[in-house]
């Protein structure tokens, strides 16, 4: 007997902690699965789920707080998801809350996203249905991208066009590329333009000293002070406007402050008494 | 005439593993050797269970990390190695563990006592040596490997932890989290199961292999030394269906 006593109780340890580690496995487990701890049910339709599966996780405000429990189909073109999520977030979702089904990164798995409402401050009841917001299908991306590669096509075949006839046409602008005589020709005349510029404005130049038009730039100059000053004058206006605001807001302010230091002191007087 | 001889065997195997359905259920109960056998199959393992599983944590670790660091998906580590560990790595490695310690033991000291003719004396003395001598073995094996599993998990995690510290900075309780995360009971309950028929299995076929035992003493040697073969072999053909059926239904 007394040398059974100096193994049992090892074995029993051995036993317990054994069996121990397994149910805290199960434990961990299930909770992460939601089978265990109070949980309660929202159901919502959609036309399709794009591969959602029992088991996915939902997320509300990017927090996993529940799982798919149920997908069925009710007729051609609605599903019905069945979502059981932690009671300690039910608080958080309103009855205008929508349910979107997005995926969890490039090859992740799908996940029910639960998006606030805005208006309802009604909290969802247990099994109470929200409403879905369909989500963007791969088909759709494809449908859409499509349509910009084929509009490349178009584009990228009037570019190759237009560079061919650029590099083996007659025309204007492929002689300006090509042709050195017509590269010559441009920047000669360029040249001549600028000398021509300078003698016009000598003569521009010579022209205001002139009597006869003396009087037609006179009058130009006179016409652009008075447009300075009034634009000074409407600036300064404009200053004085802003500072009687500011001055306005500042009294507001401090009145402001003061009421609430009176509060704040009525207050504590009321505590004390 | 070798194929022969191992249909006889299996045959014979087949046999003695009925009668320990019906003996199970019969009185009397050996309890006390039932104990001892458990704490001699189950506590003493433990240390060299412990061992295997701390080890085989940390390689895997380290041996599945540069193919992952490979995709950029190094956070999925934690995860990867916990299932494989649970699911496969763990059980296997324990039940082949076990068949080198516990089904040679047994073959070893079942033969001996068949040899000696000790079984006779029991006989005899109106035990019923199979009651006594193999339902205990066998229950205390398959009651007592499962337990031995889910102690080579728990190590080999922690194995997995000290591995990805080699290399990283993690959290331990973010590094339980991801294992959490990541599994799920169909990952530990089939596993569970089959771990209970390798315990069965280690227990049977080393309690066959000495309790057919030949007069002779090299016999107990030959006896111990196929136990642990085909105990061993056994645990593979298990392991394969197990998976299988597991494949099939989930």
């Amino acid at each position: 007997m007394e040398k059974q006593s100096r193994y049992t109780w090892k074995l029993g340890m051995f036993v317990t902690i054994g069996l121990l580690l397994f149910i805290m496995a199960v434990y961990f487990i299930g909770k992460q699965k939601n089978l265990f701890g109070s949980t309660f049910h929202i159901t919502s339709q959609f036309k399709t789920v794009s591969g959602l599966e029992v088991g996915n996780n939902v997320r509300f405000s990017g927090i996993n707080v529940g799982t798919v429990e149920q997908i069925q189909l009710k007729n051609d073109s609605t599903v019905i998801v069945i979502l059981v999520m932690k009671e300690e977030v039910r608080e958080f979702i309103k009855t205008d809350a929508t349910a979107s089904i997005g995926s969890d990164g490039l090859m992740g798995d799908k996940v029910l996203t639960i998006s606030p409402g805005a208006k309802s401050t009604k909290i969802i009841e247990d099994n109470g249905q929200i409403a879905s917001v369909d989500g963007i299908e791969m088909h759709d991306i494809m449908k859409s991208v499509k349509k910009s590669v084929d509009n490349i096509g178009v584009i990228s075949d009037e570019i190759a066009i237009f560079s061919h006839s650029m590099n083996n046409g007659n025309g204007a602008l492929a002689r300006l590329v090509k042709d050195d005589k017509m590269a010559n020709s441009v920047s000669n005349t360029l040249s001549n333009l600028e000398t021509g510029t300078k003698g016009f404005s000598e003569n521009m130049e010579a022209a205001k000293s002139n009597f006869l038009f003396r009087g037609y730039f006179k009058k130009k100059e006179k016409e652009k002070e008075k447009k300075a000053e009034e634009r000074k004058e409407k600036q300064e206006e404009k200053k004085e406007k802003q500072e009687e605001k500011a001055a306005k807001e500042k009294e507001q302010k401090e009145e402001a402050k003061k009421e609430k230091q009176e509060e704040q002191q009525k207050k504590e007087e009321a505590k004390k008494n | 005439m070798i194929l022969k001889n191992t249909f006889t065997e299996i045959g014979e195997t087949t046999i003695f593993a009925k009668k320990f359905f019906k003996e199970v259920f019969i009185p009397p109960y050996e309890t006390k050797e039932f104990l001892k056998q458990c704490y001699v199959i189950g506590y003493k393992s433990l240390p060299l269970v412990a061992i295997t599983g701390f080890i085989m944590g940390l390689v895997l670790t380290l041996q599945s990390r540069p193919t992952l660091v490979k995709f950029g998906a190094e956070s999925w580590l934690p995860g990867m190695v916990a299932l494989s560990l649970i699911r496969e790595i763990a059980p296997v490695i324990t039940a082949l563990i076990c068949a080198g310690k516990i089904s040679s033991g047994i073959g070893a000291e079942l033969g001996s006592m068949k040899v000696t003719e000790q079984i006779d004396a029991m006989e005899v003395s109106a035990v019923n040596p199979y009651n006594y001598l193999v339902v205990t073995r066998v229950l205390a094996c398959t009651l007592m490997i499962p337990i031995l599993v889910f102690f080579a998990d728990a190590i080999g995690i922690i194995g997995g932890y000290v591995g990805i510290n080699i290399h990283g900075d993690v959290n331990f309780y973010r590094y339980l989290t991801q294992i959490i995360q990541s599994l799920e009971f169909l990952d530990l309950f089939p596993a569970t199961i089959k771990t209970f028929f390798f315990g069965f299995f280690i227990g049977m076929i080393g309690c066959f292999k000495g309790f057919n035992a030949s007069n002779g003493t090299e016999s107990v040697g030959q006896a111990a030394n196929s136990a642990v073969v085909t105990a061993s072999l056994s645990i593979f053909i298990i392991d394969m269906v197990a998976v299988q059926i597991t494949d099939l239904f989930f």
